[in-house]
């Protein structure tokens, strides 16, 4: 992810982000994008998520 | 005169026997406050006018024949995320520098009604994630075996100040190791339960599904204590388990002869290896451990990159879903290291969330099936003793996969338990996880190889 990538979805989620910080911040990306790829495995259509929304139990 | 150092446990005898007062044991802790933390800065705010008032007042219940159980008359600290009513809570956070709760978290009034006596509020890393910062409202916390090295974190103030003896028990947060990775760098016990096990209505969230809140004691036998007063249901918080308690101290005293332990070697001969002396006490861990009875065979996981990247995804999407309007309005009121770190979630995707979910589900499957003829796992609790405090980088959480963060994903109980000191006197740590809503094993076993080893007889020593 280039620096300008970064500095785009900062802008876009609206952070007042120092000018100092910014590449800081840029550099440090790679680390998002590797945990990301490795959660990208070859699984079923059908695999669930941890979370699901247990229905409430009846009155 | 009061010893500088009491278990929990052992405060409880001394004063079940009228050999020492409640009154006596906070002032003695208050002393050791003005005396050593200046050095430490574990306390954020001190309540010592309403700690007395609270030990005088356990004195008279005493006199008057009224026991509350083990945790009567104890001096603790809080976290500062734990909420307490009339009194700020402020997640160490200039955000937060003026709210004051209308009412304490359910945990805190459960360790009230069970007698403990609150000392004052700790330090923690900025909202439970962003630190060791030089730039909040108070400094981080200092470790106390060398004040040049890190705590760990987050409940870095709760390390600091049980491993001096300022408190002899206090409240911790785990979303991906803030309870163990402090235990394991200040050398106590400490130990995060089940997910649900403890309510955390009342706890300044990091990540809702990862959160876990939990004691920190100098054993395991505290540990147990500390525990009992803090489970149970609490309809206040959705993810509490509806389930009946047991009786952790009890459960203590029953042999560890026969328990099946998986040791997870690969995490920290590979994964995220651990340095020499390290791996040496984990070693010398399991050894102990056989000794006493216990089956130790090897257990392959997934990589451990694969858990902490689950982890880390899920806590960065729901962190930043809590503070995203906050971080918009005025992100530089925040420290840089939590600010940096949070702005990274801006980058995830709501596709990599659920992934993160997806894998999640496989892991603790996976988790699951290989403890199905196991009744613990042991692996390191840190790659290392402390490191200098100067040396921790702002993206470090990122740089090496936890060694901690897997038992947040499977929300299993997991401790950090001492297991011996490197040669600048440095505490070392193994980590024992258990089934679900089995703390009970988990402490037994931990609780018996602190009684098998001299660890739990060294303290840091103040010049």
């Amino acid at each position: 992810m280039s620096r300008q990538e970064v500095e785009a979805a900062l802008a876009r989620a609206g952070l007042d982000v120092p000018e100092r910080e910014k590449p800081e911040i840029a550099a440090a990306a790679h680390f998002i994008e590797e945990m990301a790829a490795r959660l990208r495995t070859d699984r079923k259509m059908g695999a669930e998520p941890a979370h699901v929304f247990p229905p409430p139990p009846e009155a | 005169m009061v010893p500088e150092f009491l278990t929990i446990a052992e405060a409880g005898a001394l004063i079940g026997k009228r050999e020492l007062s409640p009154v006596e044991l906070v002032e003695s802790r208050l002393a050791r406050i003005e005396q050593i933390d200046g050095k430490l800065n574990s306390f954020i705010r001190l309540l010592g006018d309403q700690a007395l008032a609270a030990a005088r007042s356990a004195e008279a219940e005493i006199m008057a024949g009224h026991y509350r159980g083990p945790m009567h008359r104890i001096p603790i600290g809080l976290k500062d995320i734990y909420e307490t009513r009339g009194v700020p809570t402020t997640g160490h956070s200039k955000v937060l520098l003026d709210q004051v709760p209308q009412r304490d978290a359910t945990s805190v009034r459960r360790l009230a009604e069970a007698g403990a006596i609150v000392m004052g509020k700790l330090a923690t890393h900025e909202f439970a994630f962003g630190g060791p910062s030089f730039d909040l409202p108070w400094p981080p916390a200092r470790n106390p075996w060398d004040t040049s090295r890190f705590t760990g974190g987050s409940s870095s103030g709760t390390g600091a100040a049980v491993a001096a003896g300022l408190v002899l028990g206090g409240t911790g947060s785990d979303t991906g190791g803030s309870i163990r990775g402090p235990a394991a760098f200040c050398g106590l016990a400490g130990l995060k339960p089940s997910y649900g096990r403890i309510s955390r209505a009342g706890i300044l969230p990091l990540a809702f599904s990862l959160d876990h809140a939990g004691p920190m004691t100098w054993t395991a036998e505290d540990c147990a204590i500390m525990l009992q007063a803090m489970a149970g249901y609490d309809a206040a918080d959705p993810a509490s388990a509806n389930r009946p308690v047991p009786d952790y101290r009890a459960a203590l005293s029953s042999d560890v002869k026969g328990l099946k332990i998986g040791l997870v070697r690969q995490f920290y001969e590979t994964d995220n290896p651990a340095n020499e002396p390290t791996q040496r006490g984990v070693a010398g861990a399991v050894k102990v451990l056989e000794e006493l009875g216990c089956s130790v065979r090897e257990l392959r996981l997934s990589p451990l990159a694969d858990w902490a990247a689950c982890g880390i995804i899920i806590m960065l999407s729901e962190g930043y879903a809590i503070h995203e309007a906050t971080l918009r309005e005025k992100f530089v009121d925040y420290g840089e290291a939590f600010r940096d770190r949070m702005a990274l979630a801006t980058l995830i995707t709501g596709g990599d969330y659920v992934q993160a979910l997806r894998r999640r589900r496989e892991l603790a499957a996976e988790l699951a099936a290989a403890m199905a003829d196991l009744d613990l796992v042991m692996t390191a609790a840190a790659p290392s003793e402390a490191p200098p405090i100067d040396a921790v980088g702002k993206f470090a959480i990122f740089e090496r996969p936890s060694l901690t963060m897997p038992f947040n994903v499977c929300g299993t109980p997991a401790m950090s338990v001492c297991c011996g000191y490197t040669e600048e006197s440095l505490p070392l740590a193994f980590q024992l996880a258990g089934r679900p809503f089995d703390e009970a094993t988990v402490l037994k076993a931990a609780h018996a190889y602190e009684r098998a080893t001299p660890w739990r007889s060294i303290r840091p020593r103040f010049v």
